[in-house]
């Protein structure tokens, strides 16, 4: 007879691989967006050069386009989530023996590996290359990453109970890395920006992972203090919508409903 | 080898009234609505291990949503559905683990192979990987799926993913199986070896509700019948005992116009009918009616052409019940 331990550390096993060799299956979007990232690393780093006026450029082209990126990445996360909805497979993982907790779980930590990959990736090209080194040490750097893929992560978890369709999901998506990219200033840096874009600035995530990397680059450690809780409070936010929204679809767990107080109606 | 409780269940199916055995399923009086419309209104049934209920009944009858509701998918507005003992509603962990379900509309992975399709579901039942792997072999061998299993699940044939929902249901051997209509697009050779995976996993002691609109498999599955209407079951029980109150017919043909009728008198209840060189016996049971009429008649037996005999089918019974 199985432990319920057993049985639990085999279903999380199940569902982590499985989402692992979904993601395999389907490796176009994270190695395009990886592959524009590096591509884009390249050419801009000598504009940021430029506008800078001082060093290489790399700290702004690497950080900027590992944000930007990542964002676009978002919708691969949240495709991923909407598929189980399109394939109606949701339901068949709700009636086994699997939690809601396992079951996202299972399905998060590819998501967040391939996510973290690919922003580690992008800061070791630019070092290896173009000799990127963050003055708060790679440490740092790594927390900040770690950080920010947690954020995408649920941000594209929370997107993907809005979403109703992947047309849907890819044209928000992309709309929403954009936004987010220019309004927080990964790709112009936010001293060009008009003012009244620089007062809103703070309301995008981007404009905190950007100071994140900025304080693991060329700053100090304490100063990563204050813009991981704000990227925090973004991935909060991005977990409630995706509870609230999908507590509200058919097929809600009853401890969900219960947390959020919506009792069953079943007698 | 048998179960002990399909054992115990045979025994008292053959034993008077069955009103002794235990379901393992149990839904009592479930009602759920949508809007106005009351999809289960009303709707019981139980089932015991070991046996297989065909539930039949047309679109919008409440199969599909008993079904979900059986699986915790659709909160109900009243009624339980228990199985082994445990409410479905507040046990649901406990209850998941015991039941299988292949829903109507294809709920697979489409890019993985059917391989990876089975061996998610195995985790997710807790099977561990080399236990999951011989299972798979047995099922694919067992619903001619040997052939496609490393083939992504997209590129497989309508009938061969049907079979591939179904297997994903039995994976982990449940003690209740909640099959909604998996051989849709199955051709008559994969057909019959998905009903016999059914029998067999009855035999092994699971509890089946099989629904479906071909009503000649549920003579191959030797199921019990449940026939639902406007989110109720209207029917309940064994195929023959059912068809018993159906009538059949037998269509008499003669070289000219008939003899006189006369209908004998222990056999009311039957209708006959004449049309031209014809004679049309409708009855439950048409050759009870029409040996002895025969025999009433030798005139008549000299100037037969042809005799039909149609005994109820259980798509006569279902439209006698839905009528009703």
């Amino acid at each position: 007879m199985t432990s319920p331990t057993t049985a639990r550390r085999t279903r999380v096993a199940a569902e982590i691989r499985h989402q692992t060799i979904l993601l395999a299956r389907d490796p176009g979007p994270m190695m395009g967006y990886l592959v524009m990232g590096l591509l884009l690393v390249t050419v801009t780093r000598p504009l940021y050069a430029a506008l800078g006026g001082t060093g290489s450029g790399i700290d702004q082209a690497a950080a900027g386009m590992a944000v930007m990126f990542s964002l676009f990445a978002l919708k691969v996360a949240a495709a991923h989530l909407l598929n189980e909805r399109t394939w109606l497979t949701w339901d068949r993982l709700r009636a086994s023996p699997a939690g809601f907790g396992e079951i996202l779980f299972g399905k998060a930590v590819p998501i967040y590996v391939a996510l973290l990959a690919q922003q580690l990736i992008l800061f070791g090209f630019a070092a290896a290359v173009f000799g990127l080194h963050p003055r708060a040490g790679w440490w740092a750097l790594l927390i900040a990453a770690l950080a920010w893929s947690a954020c995408v992560l649920l941000l594209g978890a929370g997107s993907s109970t809005l979403a109703r369709s992947p047309a849907q999901l890819s044209a928000a998506g992309d709309v929403f890395a954009l936004l987010t990219t220019v309004v927080g200033g990964a790709l112009v840096p936010l001293a060009l920006l008009p003012s009244w874009l620089r007062a809103v600035a703070p309301a995008s995530p981007g404009y905190w992972v950007l100071k994140a990397y900025r304080a693991a680059l060329t700053g100090t450690p304490q100063q990563m203090l204050h813009p991981l809780v704000a990227l925090a409070a973004f991935g909060a936010l991005g977990a409630a919508v995706a509870a609230l929204v999908g507590a509200t679809q058919s097929g809600t767990p009853r401890r969900l409903r219960a947390l959020i107080g919506r009792p069953s109606r079943a007698g | 080898m048998y179960r002990l409780d399909t054992l115990l269940y045979r025994t008292a199916k053959r034993q008077e009234g069955q009103t002794n055995v235990t379901a393992l399923l149990e839904a009592t009086h479930l009602n759920k609505a949508f809007g106005a419309t009351r999809a289960l209104d009303g709707f019981d049934l139980d089932v015991a291990a070991g046996e297989i209920v065909g539930l039949v009944g047309h679109n919008g009858a409440g199969k599909t949503t008993f079904a979900r509701a059986t699986a915790g998918l659709a909160t109900l507005d009243g009624g339980r559905v228990r199985i082994a003992g445990e409410d479905v509603a507040h046990h649901a962990r406990r209850v998941r683990p015991l039941l299988g379900l292949a829903p109507q509309e294809l709920a697979l992975y489409p890019t993985v192979t059917a391989r990876e399709n089975l061996l998610v579901f195995a985790g997710l039942y807790g099977i561990a990987r080399r236990d999951a792997a011989r299972r798979i072999d047995e099922l694919a061998e067992r619903l001619v799926l040997a052939d496609v299993l490393d083939r992504r699940t997209r590129m497989l044939s309508g009938g061969q993913q049907r079979r591939l929902q179904a297997a994903t249901a039995m994976i982990h051997r449940p003690r209740v199986l909640l099959l909604d209509e998996p051989t849709v697009g199955a051709d008559p050779i994969t057909r019959d070896a998905l009903l016999a995976v059914v029998r067999a996993a009855a035999d092994e002691g699971a509890a089946v509700v099989y629904t479906t609109h071909y009503l000649p498999e549920l003579d191959t599955l030797d199921a019990t019948l449940a026939v639902a209407d406007h989110g109720r079951i209207v029917a309940r029980g064994d195929r023959a005992r059912l068809l018993a109150s159906v009538p059949g017919h037998a269509v008499v043909v003669f070289d000219g116009p008939p003899p006189a009728l006369s209908v004998p008198v222990t056999l009311s209840g039957a209708e006959i009918a004449v049309r031209d060189a014809s004679v049309r016996i409708t009855a439950p049971d048409p050759a009870g009616v029409l040996v002895p009429w025969l025999a009433a008649h030798p005139d008549a037996a000299r100037h037969l052409r042809s005799i039909e005999l149609h005994p109820p089918t259980l798509d006569d019974l279902y439209r006698h019940l839905v009528a009703a």
